[in-house]
């Protein structure tokens, strides 16, 4: 039993080597870009952005945490050359949602080994959902509140769309990619299921 | 597309140009704080002005400057309008009382409150929007990493940080490239010959590959990083950091007066809160 709660935590943090900053920051980098120009809007500084496909493959490939930082840093970068302000009440909740789609690892699905199937992608999309859910509908408003004060009407608003256009995108895009990702690794490893 | 992100590589010659990575990231942070601190116009207005004098001063880079400035106010304007839709006598409860100006419908209304809390709003927005320009202009990424690692983060979170900064131009090179190779196989994204939906789902198309390669990069770059000993050690010097020159003591006394500043708007507004969150000059 304590093996295995280690084990989890260790899954939780991710691997933190070279690879894992490398993929972080790419992962980063191409949510800020995809949040600015990948996508449509919705209300205001809400779209139905791409940039929400970029979660579940860092999370696959290296851990919660380091999703969770991707959504950080992503949206942060998407701030500075979006000039809408910043809004780091948003940040955070990009965090919360990061780390919910990025649980991938913790019930089973090994993207980089090549395993995931019906099950895993059911529980991936209701993991998805709620990490969304609670990161806007709770965190954001919570924060804006204490950064920000007031604006609540419009952030309530945003906060809804938001929930919707990411969730969708992140479940019904996510799904096929991780999907293709899988099989993708799973040719890379060279080695047949033995029945 | 490409104009509009402008990620400097090397180092100009302005006066904000060749402060340190330290100074610049101070000062920069001194004045988002303050201008997510405050809602108040007398704070607000100087700010704007001191934004639009720094972005001035590094000339050489003012036109690609311009064409983001004019979809940055657009965007901001619809923003407003959205608000105003939505809840017309937004200024009610922020501003303390509505003055109504002219009347719409008998929902639609104009009141000098709302109007006044918008144009704080703009020019907050504004101020953060040309605080942010003028920073990205004049710092380049390794830069930037030595001057959050000379305020006391992590160099590898400092790493994550400049990797994707510096990665924002190639992104943008990457998808003209596979957009080329794409059109070149005769996918057709001219507007006039093709539908809005059909180049949306072209566009997703772009989107694959882009994601792809970028994921497949990171091998590449963590094995160079890992043979150049990245990570041995748990302190590290930056090579684009120098000497403190003339200018990094003058700002040095900007950014203490400006915190200092910043610490007491915040105190005061805990303290002795105002009535409304936002000062309305012409309140009777």
């Amino acid at each position: 039993m304590e093996n295995k709660k280690k084990s989890i935590g260790a899954l939780l943090l991710g691997k933190w080597d070279t690879k894992t900053i490398v993929g972080i920051a790419i992962g980063a980098a191409l949510f800020g870009v995809l949040m600015d120009f990948g996508g449509i809007k919705v209300t205001t500084n809400t779209s139905l952005t791409s940039a929400y496909v970029v979660l579940p493959i860092v999370g696959a490939l290296f851990g919660p945490l380091p999703a969770a930082l991707t959504g950080l840093l992503g949206n942060t970068i998407a701030d500075l050359i979006g000039g809408w302000g910043f809004w780091f009440d948003w940040s955070f909740g990009n965090a919360v949602a990061g780390f919910f789609i990025g649980l991938l690892p913790i019930y089973g699905a090994k993207i980089g080994e090549g395993v995931f199937n019906v099950k895993h992608a059911i529980i991936y999309a209701i993991v998805t959902v709620l990490g969304v859910g609670i990161g806007f509908g709770l965190v954001t408003p919570l924060l804006t509140v204490l950064f920000y004060s007031s604006e609540l009407t419009v952030t309530w608003i945003q906060a809804e769309a938001a929930i919707i256009s990411d969730a969708s995108v992140a479940v019904v895009v996510g799904i096929p990619v991780l999907f293709a990702l899988a099989r993708r690794n799973a040719r890379k490893t060279n080695l047949s299921k033995e029945d | 597309m490409d104009q509009r992100l402008f990620i400097n590589l090397s180092p100009g010659n302005t006066y904000l140009d060749k402060l340190t990575g330290k100074t610049k990231v101070r000062l920069f942070f001194a004045f988002i704080i303050l201008l997510i601190a405050t809602w108040d116009m007398r704070i607000i207005f100087p700010t704007l002005l001191v934004s639009v004098f720094g972005l001035y001063s590094l000339k050489s880079k003012l036109k690609s400057v311009r064409a983001i400035t004019v979809f940055v106010i657009l965007t901001n304007l619809f923003n407003l309008f959205l608000i105003w839709v939505i809840n017309p006598d937004y200024g009610a409860t922020i501003c303390g009382g509505s003055t109504v100006l002219f009347q719409i419908t008998s929902f639609y209304v104009v009141t000098g409150e709302t109007i006044w809390y918008f144009l704080v709003r703009f020019c907050k927005m504004m101020a953060t929007f040309v605080a942010a320009m003028t920073f990205i202009q004049c710092i380049t990424p390794s830069e930037l990493a030595a001057g959050l690692y000379a305020n006391k983060i992590p160099y590898k979170v400092c790493m994550i940080v400049s990797i994707a900064f510096r990665y924002i131009p190639d992104i943008m090179r990457d998808f003209t490239n596979i957009k080329i190779s794409m059109q070149a196989r005769g996918m057709e994204l001219d507007s006039k010959r093709t539908t809005l939906w059909q180049r949306l789902k072209q566009n997703v198309l772009i989107l694959v590959p882009l994601i792809i390669t970028s994921f497949d990069r990171v091998g590449n770059i963590a094995n160079a990083m890992d043979l150049r000993g990245f990570g041995k050690n748990k302190t590290r010097t930056y090579y684009s950091e120098h000497e403190d020159g003339k200018g990094d003591g003058q700002m040095k006394i900007l950014y203490t007066a400006l915190y200092l500043f910043i610490i007491v708007v915040i105190v005061l507004r805990i303290v002795k809160p105002g009535e409304f969150l936002v000062w309305y000059p012409f309140q009777n």
